[in-house]
């Protein structure tokens, strides 16, 4: 038995039974490890590494508390917060201070500025009626 | 059970540890698997070096999604499944680049004692057999015969019954029999590899 069948797990079952060693032997030629007896301490060692960067960055997600993500919360949530409630006051505040509008009634506002009489006292006044001529609409 | 089988972690447990970046846990299922992930890489590529490249990617990226495994337990099987999807997509990559094939000669890189040359010969036949063999019979020979998965472990990654991954590793060995019997390989050599 080559040195990479002993370092392969052995099955558990019956299908070693059914596993043809002479096959088996055959297919060990494709081991890399049978001409290069380092390959797979080699193909272990690089994988780690390129793994490393990724091993790293779950390592701290795992170290970050609540505490430490309420934290990093604060930092943007707490100025904005501040922010916004001087925005408001400052609304507010100048919102005060404006001069209010002039209040008008609504008679007041129909008759400014509108020379000559009303309705009613035109029909009042004892003055000839001019012949009226009335037009006609069709539609 | 054996006391050391009880203590020896599952890989549902390493994939647990391995999720909190623990290198030591993630080492341990390289070890377990890399063979298989090569076997599988090979199974599909054809290619030594691309097995490598792909094998190698494939348990970077299974890292990188460690939590998609909804089955710690079965991490082999999804772990597999990376590896075949990694490997045909580097042959769709290689095939419209359209890479020349290394001499199996230059690929090991080793000084050549006759045993190391006469595996070398025998490896480059296998290569050329498998390859004329489909990839699902490549699979499940490298994985029964070379890995020792079971059966049921074969069919579990292939989503293929039992009965069709007896069937498939019968007419697989058969062809590869046939193939190997078209060439000059010596008992002598297989004897050597033993």
């Amino acid at each position: 038995m080559s040195e990479a069948d002993k370092r392969r797990p052995v099955p558990e079952g019956t299908d070693e039974l059914d596993r043809e060693m002479d096959m088996a032997s055959l297919l060990a030629a494709l081991d890399p490890a049978a001409v290069d007896r380092q390959f797979w301490v080699r193909f272990h060692v690089r994988v780690l590494k390129d793994a490393a960067p990724e091993l790293a960055r779950r390592r701290l997600m795992i170290q970050l508390t609540v505490e430490d993500v309420m934290t990093s919360w604060a930092r943007t949530v707490i100025p904005t917060a501040v922010l916004a409630a001087a925005l408001a006051g400052l609304l507010l505040f100048r919102g005060h201070s404006a001069p209010s509008p002039a209040l008008v009634g609504v008679e007041e506002l129909l008759l400014a500025e509108v020379e000559g009489t009303t309705i009613p006292g035109t029909l009042a006044a004892d003055e000839v009626i001019a012949p009226v001529s009335f037009a006609s609409e069709g539609f | 059970m054996s006391l050391k089988e009880s203590r020896e972690p599952t890989d549902g447990d390493l994939v647990r540890k391995a999720r909190k970046g623990e290198a030591e846990a993630f080492g341990l299922l390289v070890e377990r698997h890399q063979r298989a992930a090569y076997a599988v890489a090979l199974s599909v590529t054809g290619r030594p070096e691309d097995a490598e490249d792909a094998a190698q990617e494939s348990f970077l990226v299974a890292l990188e999604r460690l939590e998609e495994c909804r089955s710690p337990d079965r991490f082999a099987g999804w772990m597999m499944t990376i590896v075949r999807n990694r490997s045909r997509n580097l042959v769709r990559r290689e095939a419209l680049r359209g890479t020349e094939q290394v001499p199996a000669s230059a690929r090991t890189g080793e000084p050549t004692p006759d045993v190391a040359t006469e595996i070398s010969e025998l490896r480059q036949v296998l290569e050329t057999a498998l390859s004329r063999i489909p990839e699902v019979h490549r699979q499940i020979v490298m994985l029964h015969d070379l890995e020792g998965w079971k059966h049921r472990e074969i069919a579990q990654l292939l989503e293929l019954p039992s009965g069709t991954v007896r069937s498939h590793l019968h007419f697989a060995r058969k062809a590869l029999r046939q193939e190997l019997s078209k060439t000059a390989v010596g008992a002598d050599t297989i004897r050597k590899i033993r």
